[in-house]
């Protein structure tokens, strides 16, 4: 996360290879994990499988206390561990990994600004979705963040992360939104990556690069997960290439991986 | 037709930018490049806004506070230069605005906010100057605080130091400046030869980057390396906000004139009261010492009733004597104690 760290990364991790006892964490998959956490933890597995590295899931209850940032999903390398989206790409990058390598720098720049996007806008609409939407919150969100803990802590940890979750989008005035305006958010978002995809195979080209890590992570989520009032479910398949890209990268990176 | 002025109200100006605040410089340079027909309210009273913050567009009883409803109520309204964009090029457009908030805004709210040496040199004053006398006692702080929660609750987090923060927040936003010199090019602006709403939002966030007179600070001197975003910032200045690069340019002369011209009175210049200050100083000795002398008797008053006026008389006369008795007594203990010691 430090300046230092990375700096002992990029010089340390590059020369030693992949190791084999790669492990990523994340919280359990079918009773535990909640929606936001659950696309990057898909993003970063995605991202992986496209560098074609070998590496394995463990779910545990508390890894989130267990990641160095506080959020999921983080990986351990030997002695390093390295959480989060960006963190991860720089760091399989200084391993001589790089999906990116063949984009030019206008490519790169537009590939980096996508990605942002995706933070901003679907990190954001998913947080105010799984947090601040009454129903869901109540329903899904709240019972499942705290389903592996005795009770007053069942109540009180998601309680607690509600209200987390709910200053953070307040800094950044999407807790003002109402749901319609966070569902039109999300559709000028899939709108955008639409119409960047075309019908192409991937976002540039034909090699996958961290954008396409990065969307499947989230629309994939978005789609498959089952909510009540299914809002971004039904914005992300009205676009059709948007559901194809994801439908193809499932087939092509995860049923492989499973075979 | 009846026709009904779009009025725009923004925080007022300063170093040469028709409006200090990036979102306000955003929101004017769009509607510059379209033309569109706005009357412009340049203010530093919060009291005029809904929300205690600027950029507010009004029109038809409606009003619009933050900057991408501003765009999309002038796009609705089929003002702006983003028709001339291709589908491809609007979601660029999207995407880039998106890396701007996520990963540029931050670190200038740092800068500007929470950088103690910029926050007190800079930021305080000017708002505190800018805005009239009750609302300046809170108003900047509650920026303030609006600035911090935003850097540190998005971008920080329990596990993470606020120095740890700071490093990643202007790692991301240099990353962030070389990403945008990089779609920039050699191309005018960001999307060919015609300003988009993009290339607002970039002069809105860099220009008071560029213009203000901030103490040194590492996202000034990476972008100044950026040569083409700073090209792009200038180019719009002068283009599209003429009037304020000449005041800007007048004032300047102006001040330096002036400042050659006190060149010679400048420690005069420095403390205004000087005059007075020596005045006061003067006469303060002066009564002090009269004040002593009086005490002491060395001047004396004495009413003479013959012609009823006064007089004075300086006694040195009798005092002379009295100080030779003294003396006297003085030597008389002298020479008992050297006779006491003979014995």
């Amino acid at each position: 996360m430090s300046l230092v760290v990375d700096a002992v990364q990029a010089t340390i991790g590059a020369s030693e290879p992949w190791p084999d006892d790669v492990i990523l964490y994340q919280q359990y998959q079918v009773e535990q994990i909640t929606l936001p956490d659950y696309a990057q933890c898909l993003a970063v597995e995605t991202f992986l499988h496209m560098c074609g590295l070998r590496f394995r899931v463990e779910q545990r209850t508390n890894a989130e206390e267990m990641s160095p940032s506080g959020k999921v999903p983080f990986i351990q390398v030997g002695p390093y561990l390295v959480s989060e989206f960006d963190p991860v790409v720089g760091f399989v990058s200084t391993k001589g990994f790089n999906l990116s390598q063949s984009l030019s720098d206008t490519e790169r720049s537009e590939m980096r600004a996508y990605i942002s996007m995706i933070e901003n806008i679907l990190g954001n609409a998913e947080l105010y979705m799984a947090w601040l939407y009454p129903d869901i919150a109540a329903e899904v969100t709240k019972p499942r963040y705290g389903c592996c803990y005795p009770w007053p802590l069942s109540w009180i940890l998601p309680w607690r992360k509600q209200r987390e979750v709910r200053a953070r989008l307040e800094a950044n005035d999407w807790a003002s939104k109402t749901c319609e305006e966070v569902c039109g958010e999300v559709r000028t978002c899939c709108q955008a990556l639409s119409e960047r995809l075309e019908k192409k195979k991937y976002f540039f080209g034909d090699k996958p690069t961290e954008l396409d890590a990065m969307v499947f992570g989230h629309l994939y989520t978005l789609l498959t997960t089952i909510l009540p009032g299914g809002h971004f479910t039904a914005v992300v398949q009205d676009f059709d290439n948007l559901a194809q890209f994801c439908k193809r990268i499932e087939d092509s990176f995860f049923k492989l991986a499973f075979d | 037709m009846a026709y009904e002025k779009i009025k725009l109200t923004v925080w007022r100006g300063d170093w040469g930018l028709p409006s200090v605040d990036p979102h306000c410089l955003a929101v004017l340079a769009y509607c510059k490049f379209s033309g569109v027909p706005v009357e412009v309210i340049k203010t530093g009273n919060p009291w005029y806004s809904p929300s205690g913050n600027f950029p507010v567009l009004q029109y038809k009883g409606e009003s619009y506070t933050k900057v991408s409803d501003i765009f999309n109520f002038l796009r609705k309204e089929n003002w702006g230069s983003d028709h001339e964009l291709s589908c491809k090029q609007s979601a660029d457009v999207l995407a880039f605005s998106a890396m701007l908030e996520e990963r540029l805004l931050p670190a200038l709210l740092h800068l500007w906010w929470m950088d103690d040496k910029t926050f007190i040199d800079v930021t305080r004053p000017w708002y505190a100057s800018a805005i009239p006398f009750p609302f300046s006692l809170f108003h900047p702080r509650r920026k303030q605080k609006k600035a911090e929660l935003r850097v540190l609750l998005t971008k920080g987090g329990d596990y993470i130091t606020d120095a740890e923060t700071e490093a990643k927040v202007y790692k991301e936003a240099k990353e962030c400046l070389n990403l945008l010199s990089y779609k920039l090019g050699d191309k005018p602006y960001m999307f060919g030869r015609l300003p988009s709403s993009l290339d607002a939002l970039i002069f809105g966030y860099l220009t008071p980057l560029l213009k203000a007179p901030l103490p040194s600070n590492q996202l000034q001197t990476h972008l100044l390396q950026c040569e083409n975003l700073c090209r792009l910032c200038n180019d719009i200045l002068t283009v599209f906000f003429p009037a304020e690069v000449r005041e800007s340019n007048e004032s300047k002369k102006q001040n330096d004139e002036a400042k050659k011209k006190d060149g010679t009175k400048s420690d005069l210049a420095e403390f205004p009261h000087r005059r007075r200050n020596i005045f006061l100083a003067v006469l303060f000795v002066v009564a002090a010492m009269t004040g002593f002398a009086f005490a002491h008797g060395l001047i004396q008053i004495t009413i003479s009733d013959d012609d009823s006026s006064m007089t004075v008389k300086q006694s040195i006369a009798s005092k002379s004597e009295g100080r030779e008795l003294r003396s006297q007594k003085h030597q008389d203990i002298l020479e008992e104690s050297t006779g006491a010691g003979e014995d």
